[in-house]
């Protein structure tokens, strides 16, 4: 009786290993975690997308996306600042200021990404512009894919979300803050 | 970028229809000058202008400053592009629309212009180190999201507002009638396929327009006599005072 428990025990953890995302390590050259944005990452200055890194991506990875978000903003939260997917899984990140220009074509490491609608109903990153009164959280989150989903243009986050779901093997974040002062 | 994808524009051009422009939304060309109002935030735009390089003669403008008219043709000429699917608002003329019906049917909005104008140079300087005139023009089409996502600080109320402004007025100048002072030689309308005022549609006049194959007349409704007669009439009937308010 007590093998069989241990045995049931065992292959349970087995399957949560096999089921969970593998921590994916993201990081920037110019965020730091937890420290105060940029600020050409937002409009109080040139309103750019910043570049990302990451490592320990699953070998499995068919695609990856991308999707900023600010779950101090939104009715309801989160309040999406970028959406982006498509990401050849060979991409080792993002490279700074993405094209706004819907006709400009991607960067060649990330050639057929697309860029999502964000909460600013646009296909374009726009950085954080939050009201004054307390410092928001940008999280930078990295989804690793397990399929190319050939997913369409124009998705919101909750699009991406719902059609990403059961095919994400690897995920992580990067998270900066950003407060603008009253005037 | 494109700030307005040209088959958004020719959807809502659809919508707004060519003859969406206020009546008395002009007024009579009067050839003055500006005068300076003594107000800060005027006097700073102005002053980018004077230190310039030399400019080109311009023609007179009735109620923009220089600076302003510089800026607001900036701005329009990225709301309706020039591309490679035709003209855009800068060929159609909207700036002059606006500067002119500003002293006119849109009189009540040019303190708005005034105020907004001069914050969205003052946010170009702060967020992109340049005046809004010197900015690429991607970082021109950046400046404008931000203004239109209310995400621009300086402001008075929000940026959002001013934008909605200003889009509305340029789409006026360039589909408008021509007689209000934009949509130079129809060019809005040819871009937009309006085939012109006409006071008849023959059978085989509406067949060509189903098939898009009727072409315009660059008729404005004040080339037909009787609509400028009773429009004619119509302001005789106004105290003058009222006239162009």
């Amino acid at each position: 009786m007590k093998s069989a428990v241990c045995a049931a025990l065992l292959a349970g953890v087995t399957l949560a290993a096999q089921t969970a995302p593998q921590k994916i390590a993201v990081d920037s050259p110019t965020l730091r975690a937890d420290q105060t944005m940029p600020r050409d990452h937002t409009p109080d200055g040139r309103n750019i997308s910043p570049p990302l890194t990451w490592s320990n991506v699953p070998a499995s990875t068919k695609e990856l996306a991308v999707v900023c978000e600010d779950p101090d903003a939104g009715n309801p939260p989160p309040f999406v600042h970028w959406v982006i997917y498509g990401i050849p899984a060979t991409a080792k990140g993002l490279p700074e200021a993405i094209p706004i220009d819907p006709a400009a074509a991607m960067p060649a490491e990330i050639a057929g990404a697309i860029q999502g609608v964000s909460g600013f109903r646009r296909p374009i990153y726009r950085g954080p512009a939050p009201p004054p009164g307390k410092p928001h959280h940008y999280h930078f989150v990295v989804y690793a894919l397990d399929a190319n989903l050939n997913l369409k243009p124009g998705l919101t986050r909750a699009d991406l979300l719902a059609a990403i779901q059961g095919h994400v093997i690897g995920q992580g974040e990067i998270v900066a803050i950003y407060e603008r002062k009253a005037p | 970028m494109t700030f307005i994808s040209r088959r958004d524009l020719l959807k809502r051009a659809a919508v707004v229809g060519a003859a969406a422009v206020p009546a008395n939304a002009g007024r009579p060309f009067q050839g003055r000058l500006n005068e300076a109002d003594g107000e800060p935030e005027r006097l700073a735009l102005r002053e980018t202008a004077l230190h310039g390089e030399a400019m080109a003669p311009r023609e007179p403008l009735e109620n923009l400053t220089a600076a302003e008219a510089d800026l607001v043709e900036a701005i329009v000429a990225r709301l309706i592009p020039t591309d490679a699917n035709g003209p855009g608002a800068t060929e159609a003329r909207a700036a002059h629309y606006i500067d002119r019906a500003l002293g006119g049917a849109l009189a009540s909005s040019r303190q708005t212009y005034t105020s907004g104008l001069a914050a969205l140079d003052k946010y170009s300087r702060s967020s992109r180190g340049k005046p809004f005139t010197e900015l690429s023009a991607t970082d021109q089409d950046s400046i404008l999201i931000d203004v239109e996502t209310g995400a621009a600080t300086g402001f008075t109320g929000s940026s959002a507002a001013f934008f909605n402004l200003v889009l509305n007025h340029t789409h006026q100048g360039t589909f408008g009638d021509p007689y209000y002072g934009g949509n130079a030689n129809f060019t809005g309308w040819d871009l937009v396929g309006y085939p012109g005022i006409r006071t008849m549609v023959t059978a085989a006049d509406q067949q060509r327009l189903e098939k898009k194959d009727l072409r315009s007349n660059h008729k404005s409704a004040y080339d037909y006599e009787a609509f400028t007669k009773a429009t004619a009439q119509n302001r005789s009937r106004r105290s003058p005072h009222k006239e162009g308010a």
